[in-house]
């Protein structure tokens, strides 16, 4: 018996399709229609995970997730159709551990579900006891002494070029090097039409590291000027 | 109203003709004596009747009765009795002022002779030199005074002899004597020494023949008179009082005659014994003249008084008349005070219809009229005359508050209806009228020119204004020529001259000031103006401040305030639609995803069946494509409606354009591997680098690169190149299109494509994305084509 995960939203249809998708992946569904019959379920089932929509009758995403907040600290997911920055700052900013912009990519909500719940029920504790040989940024985690990149708990695959490249990003977080710095410090030695080789392996690293390589959220494209990795606010 | 004006003018005429023409000690509320016409009551007929008495006592007592003229106020104080020695006093009086003011001279010429002294002991050489001079000036003086007086002391009046004052007094006698009017005997110490008519004797019987009602006795102690047999109380309480005039005291007067307490006889007086008689009805006394060949008259004062006396009772009951039948107009008008009142107000309108500087000019005429009625009163002799007279030998205002009412009450009563209905119109009109400006001349003009005049144009309202200063300075010049030929021509009165040159220099400054403060006023409009408009240019909306009304340009200015907030309105208006069009599409896009979000999911799921029969798979493959599609095509819509609105958040930074392109084909290489298009670039080595936002620009290229992949001939190539064009940075895309390239086609214009048809991939939004994005980047978006050829430039400024 998996997880139990709390899926409100006022559209039944959608409701239902997540419901099969996470019952595919093995979790117990509960479902709810609007805030007030979630905060119901969630004082009487024991739900890990919540996928809430913001727009909903009676008591909306936001509000809801204020009033979750105020007793359960278990990771919440909004879903809306608002796919704005500033709408995805209000959200993560009202206590949501992110935020999913309709209409989404089934597998990438089932990746990021998988991921929440492995960092809150396995992995929830990970940044107390956080070593010097141990760098880590979200749900990525790497263990310099391993030169291992962990997602989520679990240990990637990567190739010495893209562990390397990895490593220089996770070890700078936040900094912008360009590919030809990328391309000197990895292959060392001096870059010739070095951007559509980083490029190449940067793409490589996206698909094995991003719940969505099209849109990335750890290794970002700083245009015009070169690639960093995102230093997420969240859980840090 | 007739009947009103007519009774005013009567009773006001009538009244002032009374007070005018009334006997001097008579008021007007003793209406007996006031048409009595006995001229006996007349003041004049007790001062010649006094006047005589002096000079009969005069005679009797062997005084000099030489310079003595008849009656009258002058006439006894000059007679014998008492001016025996006036003279002389008059001749001393005038020799001792002589001899003080030259003791003052004297004295003065001591104190410059020490002044001198002075100043030739501090050493003041020069200066006491001077004024030796002006001592030796003053020396030449004196002795011009002395030889005056001199003269002075020769003219000294001689004393008359005896026989000389005889001589005169018979003399006085024949020339009275005649005038029979006027009887009377004189003796001394019971000597008849004078008399015109044998019926009176000095017995103290007072006895006097028909026709003489007045009869004045003086027994050497006292005077009787008597009057229509009646006797008068002469002496009162039996103190002499001296009063100024008959008419300030209004009443009768004392006899200045002697026996009163504080004016008794004295020891010559005593031996004299004077009777006379006044005729009641006086006749014109002539005499035969050798002399003249012909006839002369004699005194006869007293016809002539009674003459006159009668000519102003016949004047006086005329103007009594008028005044009572004044009187009883008024009282009818006061019956019909209402049509009064409407005449008033019909009048009033008549008046508001002249302009006020002629109404002053004719109230300025009434006045003049009453001057001249004033001053050609009394002929000769004028009201006007005395007025100054009095003003300068009165002590000034004093005289003037003193003899001044005297004066003016003897005015002619012409003058004073004439000035009553003058003020009367005045009231009326100011009553009535109160827009005394409206009205005016000026007031009009200055309408003219202000309010008026704003339908005028502006050029021809400043060309007047102009002319007016160009009128005014030609006056001036007039004026100053006038002045300049007066001077030549020897016109003395320098007065004059400067009043008229220093008038026409203020009416010129004058002029020129109002027309320079017009003129001010409308350059700070025009500056008000163009600095609205700029503000306008700039998309500063605020409000104008200051009142403009009555300015020259006030059309203007509110013409502009009409624009600005027509602008202010459209903006506004603008932006509230963009801004609900982006809210629309906002609100449609969310309400499209929704559904899309089952749609996607559940086509997800169908995907995911795996005994689907092949057809069916085919059909989930379509479906899935197509909902893909459609989420990107929400997802630009709402995009570009955002960019085009400027909503859109923007993260500028410095970039390396050049690196930007070749990351944007570098994360676009495999979709350009696989198709049959390749990628050709020229970029600059070193980093070109530009401010804009970099997630949007990738968006822009990625577009860019898209559509000429989409859209190119197999196998062709697509440039791209980067090159410095000045100040900006220029990006190029060119490829051959697949399809013929419609030459008006507006390629960025939404949902615009090469064909029409709408079926293959892409949302038709991508050249628009590309430059609503480079245009919020604040870059330059364009594209041509050439034959097949499509090219699109993107041009940015280069920082740095």
């Amino acid at each position: 018996m998996g997880e139990c995960v709390l899926v409100v939203d006022d559209d039944r249809e959608i409701v239902k399709a997540i419901g099969i998708l996470l019952e595919g992946e093995g979790y117990q569904v509960q479902k709810a229609y609007d805030g007030l019959q979630a905060l119901d379920i969630l004082a009487t089932h024991p739900v890990k995970l919540v996928l809430i929509d913001v727009m909903m009758p009676k008591l909306d995403g936001l509000s809801a997730l204020m009033r979750i907040r105020e007793k359960q600290n278990i990771p919440i997911i909004v879903l809306s159709a608002k796919g704005e920055d500033s709408d995805k700052v209000l959200g993560l900013s009202m206590g949501a551990d992110d935020y999913v912009a309709k209409p989404y990519n089934p597998q990438e909500l089932a990746a990021r579900v998988k991921s929440h719940l492995r960092r809150y029920t396995s992995l929830g504790d990970i940044h107390t006891r956080r070593d010097a040989s141990e760098i880590v940024n979200g749900r990525l985690l790497y263990k310099t002494d391993e030169r291992v990149i962990y997602a989520d708990g679990e240990a990637i695959r990567l190739t010495a070029t893209e562990t390397k490249i990895v490593e220089l990003l996770m070890r700078n977080l936040g900094r912008v090097f360009p590919a030809e710095e990328i391309y000197r410090r990895v292959w060392e030695e001096e870059s010739f039409a070095s951007e559509n080789t980083v490029m190449v392996h940067i793409r490589r690293i996206r698909e094995k590291l991003e719940l969505n390589p099209k849109e990335p959220e750890y290794i970002k494209v700083v245009w015009g000027i070169g690639y960093k990795m995102e230093k997420q606010e969240k859980c840090n | 109203m007739m009947v009103f004006i007519l009774g005013v003018s009567l009773t006001l005429g009538g009244m002032a003709g009374i007070l005018k023409d009334k006997p001097g000690n008579v008021r007007v509320w003793q209406v007996k004596e006031l048409f009595q016409g006995d001229y006996q009551q007349n003041y004049r007929f007790q001062d010649y009747i006094t006047g005589r008495f002096w000079n009969f006592v005069t005679m009797a007592t062997g005084g000099n009765v030489e310079n003595s003229q008849g009656y009258g106020a002058e006439g006894y104080w000059d007679s014998g009795y008492y001016g025996s020695y006036g003279d002389y006093n008059v001749w001393n009086n005038g020799w001792e002022s002589y001899q003080d003011t030259l003791e003052d001279m004297t004295d003065g010429y001591e104190e410059m002779e020490e002044a001198w002294r002075e100043l030739q002991e501090n050493g003041a050489y020069e200066e006491a030199e001077e004024f030796r001079e002006e001592m030796n000036a003053y020396l030449e003086e004196i002795e011009n005074y002395r030889k005056e007086m001199e003269i002075y002391q020769n003219n000294r009046p001689k004393e008359l002899t005896q026989e000389e004052k005889k001589k005169a007094a018979q003399k006085y006698h024949d020339r009275i004597k005649g005038d029979k009017n006027l009887l009377y005997t004189i003796s001394c110490e019971n000597q008849v020494l004078y008399a015109n008519s044998e019926l009176l004797s000095t017995d103290g019987k007072m006895t006097a023949p028909e026709g003489y009602n007045f009869l004045l006795y003086f027994d050497g102690e006292r005077v009787r008179v008597l009057k229509d047999g009646k006797e008068l109380d002469i002496y009162g309480d039996g103190y002499y009082r001296e009063e100024n005039t008959w008419q300030e005291t209004g009443r009768k007067k004392d006899w200045f005659v002697p026996g009163y307490l504080n004016f008794p006889v004295d020891e010559n007086l005593k031996k004299v014994k004077v009777f006379l008689a006044a005729a009641q009805e006086p006749v014109l006394y002539m005499e035969v003249s050798q002399k003249n060949s012909g006839s002369t008259q004699y005194d006869n004062w007293l016809y002539w008084m009674d003459y006159n006396c009668q000519a102003n009772q016949k004047l006086l009951r005329k103007e009594a008349a008028c005044a009572l039948l004044g009187l009883v107009l008024l009282f009818l008008a006061f019956l019909s005070r209402k049509s009064r009142k409407e005449a008033e107000a019909k009048l009033a309108g008549i008046q508001a219809g002249i302009w006020a500087e002629c109404k002053a000019l004719l109230l300025l005429g009434v006045l003049f009229l009453v001057f001249l009625i004033i001053k050609s009163s009394n002929q000769g002799y004028g009201l006007w005359q005395e007025l100054t007279e009095v003003y300068y030998y009165e002590n000034g205002v004093e005289g003037l508050s003193v003899y001044g009412w005297e004066i003016l009450r003897n005015t002619d009563p012409a003058a004073w209806v004439l000035l009553f209905w003058g003020i009367c119109l005045v009231w009326n009109d100011l009553k009535y009228n109160k827009k005394l400006w409206i009205n005016s001349l000026s007031g009009k003009l200055y309408k003219v020119f202000s309010l008026k005049g704003i339908s005028l144009s502006l050029a021809r309202r400043m060309a007047c204004r102009n002319r007016g200063v160009f009128a005014g300075a030609a006056f001036y010049v007039l004026v100053l020529l006038g002045v300049a030929i007066l001077r030549i021509n020897g016109y003395k009165n320098n007065g004059v001259l400067t009043l008229m040159a220093f008038g026409g220099a203020v009416l010129f400054l004058l002029l020129a000031y109002f027309v320079g403060k017009k003129n001010m006023e409308t350059a700070r409009d025009m500056e008000t103006i163009s600095g609205c408009i700029s503000e306008i240019r700039n998309g500063n909306y605020r409000d104008m401040e200051g009142d403009f009304t009555g300015h020259d340009l006030q059309n203007i200015l509110a013409e502009l305030e009409d624009i600005r907030h027509g602008m202010e309105k459209a903006v506004e208006e603008q932006m509230r639609s963009q801004k609900m069009k982006v809210e629309l599409i906002a609100n449609v896009s969310h309400d499209i995803k929704t559904p899309l979000t089952s749609i996607i999911s559940y086509v997800q799921f169908l995907k995911q069946e795996e005994d689907l029969p092949e057809h069916v798979k085919d059909y989930v493959k379509i479906l899935d494509e197509k909902s893909q599609r459609l989420k990107n095509m929400v997802q630009d819509v709402f995009a570009v409606s955002k960019a085009a609105s400027g909503e859109l958040p923007m993260h500028m930074e410095e970039l390396d354009f050049g690196k930007l392109l070749n990351q944007t084909m570098a994360d676009m290489e495999e979709q350009i591997e696989n198709s049959a298009i390749s990628f050709r670039t020229e970029l600059p080595e070193t980093p070109v680098m530009i401010r804009a936002d970099g997630e949007r620009m990738y968006r822009v290229f990625q577009n860019l690169f898209q559509n000429a992949i989409q859209y190119s001939i197999a196998g062709s190539r697509v440039y791209v190149t980067l090159q410095r064009d000045g100040i900006m940075a220029v990006a190029s895309v060119k490829n051959a299109s697949l399809m013929e390239l419609n030459k008006e086609k507006d390629f960025s214009e939404r949902f615009a494509r090469g064909d029409q048809s709408r079926t293959d991939g892409g949302s038709g939004l991508g050249l628009s994305i590309a430059q609503s994005f480079t245009e919020a980047c604040e870059g330059e978006f364009s594209w041509e084509t050439d034959a097949d050829l499509f090219v699109v430039r993107v041009s940015f400024r280069i920082a740095g």
